[in-house]
């Protein structure tokens, strides 16, 4: 189903972050293999120059991965509208097996892109640039990604097929297994996953206090994997418990259609903290890795700090308004 | 010693074919205060000297030490963030955008630095008053008389408050009356503490009051000479 | 943080300005650009509201048709079927149907008549005029505006069609369907299925199709299975089935016209990454002194961004209201003998712009960003002028 416009708004978002980071790898390439920060050369003021070129590059890149993700959450919605028996984005996703993939590309993209900025950041912070062949390093490690994304893009795309109705043929079946209600993890798992989903946030919350108060290496690697192990966690407990208690039905499981202005963009308001939460305490455990590097150590401790309070801040905010409806439930009795 | 060079070498395109050595192994010391110039036939280097002087680009070898920092390849974006602080500069060109008003001239500077508009107010309308172009204020810069754009000159340089003033060949679009009444202005400056660098093959500029020493700029060699 | 949004809007200030300075560049750019996405916007929106009118009328479609098919052609069905289709678990109601087209003489229009036993769906739709018969009544219709006039009923309230053996079947107006349905019922004669067979010549025991309504509208598709099991000659139709159909065939269109205008688009682009980069002697020295003034490279490139971002900006706003005025006001005019051309609706409806923020997104996207991109490595050859060209002389 290349021939849409959402499909060919996606392939070109896709090829546009080709060329954007094709375009960075090119400087990478360069920095890679005459970047010389004692020479006065042209060469070397040339190279100097384009760290902005990349850096800017890579920042249309997150901002382009945004959109396209979105966008394609709101693609999937609009293509289930023409799959037989795809009610909402979910059915679309799971119309073949290349959309979750995408989707999880994607999603990690986003990560990718931010932690790249995050090094640049802390790159120019010192004035030796300190961290310019690791970062362009990672930069040509994001390349495969991006070709991943839209390599998938097509595979996806061209796999769906709309099921339209031919008049030569008598008999039309909706191609849909029906009564059974798709889900992205399978049946419900009761109110074990939601408290184990309450529980571990709490104890992540009192490792990021620790991890602010005592500044060690060893708790930011505490709470960047237990953030991570959450992110897994929250999002299935997203999808198989918070979402039916958004909906307020009981078998209604869809991840992205609380985006959708039927529940008030609510979806928003549960997916931005939780990315920001996992980005940061993950992105505190990571920027560990050079610390030690000249005249970075103390805007790394810095930064780890700002991005563990920032962290902590999301996570609260992300688990109080996930627990919002599940508690109005609870107060409101279970009608459903 | 405010200033400090020591074998400051700058070669222009090196590794090129139009390969130029500007300068060759400068020595130069300034203490805060003086007013110094810097005299040579045109081509010699001053105007790169300054440059250094102004950490508008590192030097290719050498130490430079300016208002305590130490420049040598510094990357560009570190020389710029000291050059705001440290440094205000009278270009040979005046380098005024001849399309937006004086005002907006005067405070070019401030814009990167997240200045609201009405701390840019605060800072450039006296120094519009002291040079005598608040009137001008909003007339584009490109429709104002020499004088004024001198002064518009040395108003923006002076918006950052910089302890550094540097002036290259400063009289060089001026009358004699001009130059005169500017020659007063830096002396002014100098009186309240700053530090000044003229580049100038101008006697009125070299013999001005106020000069404390004067270097020969010759085919990038600097010699002191006598007063 | 403050600082920073201070900083970022002194830098978006002077990039309007500087915008504004350049306008004799920036026109042609603006022009092209605003007509790019005129023409995106305007296929988008006409699109979007053949769909939506498309799908006001499938709201009216029942859950599931039935209809029997003989040698491929379909035929008139016995009642005795909706009694097999009763006996199906899920089936909340069938009725039957009569329906055709009354081929007017005079002035050329096809009528759709089409008769309902008891309380029709379409009894719901609002009135202009009169109201609709009671259960039982005969000889009494409900009609469109379109027929209205195609009639030529003036203030009469009466008319007569001819039944296939030539002899006349008169009815009395009940009642006029209201304009704002025109998209479902402009060219319709609604009856009551007696009157319907008697004006087709149509046995007691026989309709047209089936309509079937199920219980749980999650199970229509198996509901649709097992009717096509029990009756192996008919065809079984389903609503959603026809809704993908549409939504297919009205995205594919759009999607054609996409590609058509993307060449458009891109040749734009190529105008675009031109015009960024060619750097006037000018604005090389205006940058090198800003440059040599305290401006960062980033900040350059920040105000090179605000400045494509604002034009673009503005070229979107002004091509999406004039893609609305061109739908809303002039019934896009331009594209509507192409689209109407395919498209399976009813004459005579006015078209409704619907705007929807996915569809504001997708124009953004297919416009927008790939200028931003196209003018990223450009403003970057400008950012990065050596501060050389305001110093010395
Ligand atoms: N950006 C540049 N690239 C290459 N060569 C340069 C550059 N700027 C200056 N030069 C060369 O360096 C030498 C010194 O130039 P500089 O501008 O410092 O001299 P100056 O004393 O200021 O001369 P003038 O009195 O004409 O301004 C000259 O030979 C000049 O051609
Ligand atoms: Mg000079």
């Amino acid at each position: 189903m290349l021939v849409n416009p959402w499909s060919l708004a996606l392939c070109l978002l896709a090829g546009l972050s080709l060329f954007l980071l094709g375009m960075a790898s090119k400087t990478a390439l360069r920095v890679m293999r005459s970047w010389q920060p004692a020479s006065d050369s042209a060469r070397q003021i040339g190279l100097e120059a384009e760290i902005w070129l990349s850096s800017t590059l890579v920042q249309y890149g997150l901002a382009f991965q945004v959109i396209s993700l979105f966008l394609f959450v709101l693609a999937a919605d609009h293509f289930s509208g023409m799959l037989a028996g795809a009610m909402c984005a979910t059915g679309s996703l799971l119309a073949n097996d290349y959309g979750l993939p995408l989707l999880a590309v994607k999603g990690t993209g986003i990560f990718l892109y931010g932690g790249w900025i995050v090094f640049h950041q802390l790159d120019i912070s010192s004035e030796t640039y300190p961290l310019v062949r690791f970062k362009y390093i990672l930069l040509l490690c994001l390349l495969p990604f991006v070709v991943a994304d839209a390599v998938l893009l097509i595979l996806y795309l061209t796999a769906l097929q709309p099921d339209i109705i031919t008049s030569c043929c008598a008999i039309i079946f909706d191609a849909a297994p029906s009564g059974t209600v798709q889900n992205l993890v399978g049946g419900r798992h009761g109110q074990g996953l939601l408290l184990l989903h309450y529980g571990w946030a709490a104890l992540l919350f009192a490792a990021g206090l620790v991890a602010w108060r005592r500044r060690q290496a060893f708790f930011y690697l505490l709470y960047g994997v237990g953030m991570l192990l959450f992110f897994g966690l929250a999002l299935t407990t997203l999808v198989a418990e918070i979402s039916s208690y958004i909906y307020a039905m009981p078998f209604h499981n869809c991840p992205f259609c609380m985006l959708k202005k039927e529940y008030g963009y609510f979806g928003f308001l549960l997916y931005i903290p939780l990315f920001f939460s996992v980005f940061c305490g993950v992105m505190a455990m990571v920027v560990e890795l050079v610390k030690s590097r000249p005249g970075l150590g103390r805007r790394v401790a810095e930064l780890q700090r700002v991005m563990v309070a920032v962290s902590l801040g999301a996570l609260l905010l992300y688990s109080t308004l996930s627990a919002w409806h599940y508690l109005l439930y609870l107060v409101a009795g279970g009608e459903g | 010693m405010l200033i400090e060079l020591e074998n400051i070498v700058k070669i222009y395109n090196q590794g090129r074919v139009n390969e130029v050595t500007a300068l060759d192994k400068v020595e130069m010391a300034v203490e805060a205060g003086a007013m110094v110039c810097l005299k040579g036939p045109s081509g010699s280097g001053k105007s790169t000297l300054l440059a250094i002087i102004g950490c508008i680009y590192p030097p290719t070898s050498g130490r430079a030490v300016i208002a305590g920092r130490q420049l040598a390849r510094l990357p560009d974006r570190f020389l710029t963030m000291h050059r705001r602080r440290t440094i205000g500069f009278i270009f040979q060109r005046f380098n005024i955008l001849p399309r937006i008003s004086v005002f907006e001239n005067v405070v070019l500077p401030l814009l990167p630095l997240g200045m609201s508009p009405k701390e840019r107010r605060a800072l450039a309308e006296p120094l519009l008053e002291r040079y005598g172009i608040a009137h001008r204020r909003n007339f584009p810069a490109g429709e104002i008389s020499g004088g004024e754009l001198q002064r518009v000159a040395i108003a923006r340089a002076l918006i950052n408050d910089p302890p550094i003033i540097l002036a290259d060949e400063p009289t060089a679009h001026l009358d004699s009356r001009l130059s005169r009444d500017f020659l007063a202005d830096m002396l002014a400056l100098k009186e309240e503490g700053r530090t000044i660098i003229m580049a100038s093959h101008d006697p009125l500029v070299t013999e001005a009051a106020g000069v404390d020493r004067v270097y020969g700029v010759h085919d990038g060699r600097v010699t002191k000479d006598a007063c | 943080m403050k600082k920073y949004f201070e900083k970022q809007r002194n830098l978006l200030d002077y990039a309007l300005a500087s915008l504004w300075r350049r306008k004799g560049k920036n026109i042609s750019v603006f022009l092209v650009f605003s007509l790019v996405i005129f023409l995106l916007a305007s296929f988008l929106f006409l699109s979007r509201s053949l769909q939506v009118a498309a799908q006001t009328t499938l709201r009216q479609t029942p859950e599931i048709t039935v209809q029997r098919m003989v040698a491929g052609r379909q035929e008139s069905m016995p009642l005795t079927y909706a009694e097999r289709i009763r006996g199906i678990f899920g089936v909340r109601r069938v009725s039957p149907r009569v329906w055709g087209y009354h081929y007017n003489e005079v002035t050329g229009a096809n009528i759709t008549v089409m008769a309902l036993a008891g309380d029709p769906e379409l009894g719901r739709e609002p009135l202009a005029e009169g109201a609709f018969w009671q259960q039982g009544e005969q000889g009494r219709a409900v009609i469109g505006q379109g027929v209205v006039k195609d009639l030529d009923l003036g203030g009469r309230r009466t008319f007569s069609f001819f039944r296939d053996d030539l002899t006349l079947k008169s009815f009395a107006v009940a009642g006029i369907f209201a304009p704002e349905t025109n998209i479902l019922t402009y060219d319709l004669v609604l009856l009551d299925i007696a009157d319907g067979r008697d004006l087709f010549g149509l046995a007691d025991d026989l309709a047209t199709d089936l309509l079937v309504e199920v219980v749980n509208p999650l199970e229509i598709a198996t509901v649709a299975r097992k009717i096509s099991e029990r009756l192996p000659d008919t065809r079984v139709v389903t609503r959603p089935q026809i809704q993908g159909t549409y939504q297919a065939v009205f995205s594919w269109r759009s999607g054609v016209a996409a590609i058509c205008l993307l060449s458009a688009l891109s040749a734009f682009i190529i105008l675009a990454w031109d015009k960024a980069s060619g750097m006037s002697p000018e604005e090389r020295r205006e940058i090198s002194i800003l440059k040599i003034l305290g401006w960062q490279t980033p900040d350059v490139l920040q105000v090179r961004f605000w400045e494509g971002f604002a034009l673009s900006l503005l070229a979107f706003a002004a091509g999406a209201i004039l893609a609305y005025v061109h739908v809303g006001y002039f019934q896009a005019a331009l594209f509507r003998p192409v689209m109407m051309g395919w498209s399976v609706l009813r004459p005579g409806f006015d078209l409704v712009p619907i705007v929807q923020g996915g569809d504001l997104l997708l124009i953004f996207c297919l416009s927008v960003l790939p200028y931003l991109a196209a003018t990223v490595v450009p403003a970057w050859r400008c950012a990065a002028v050596a501060t050389d060209a305001a110093m010395g002389g």
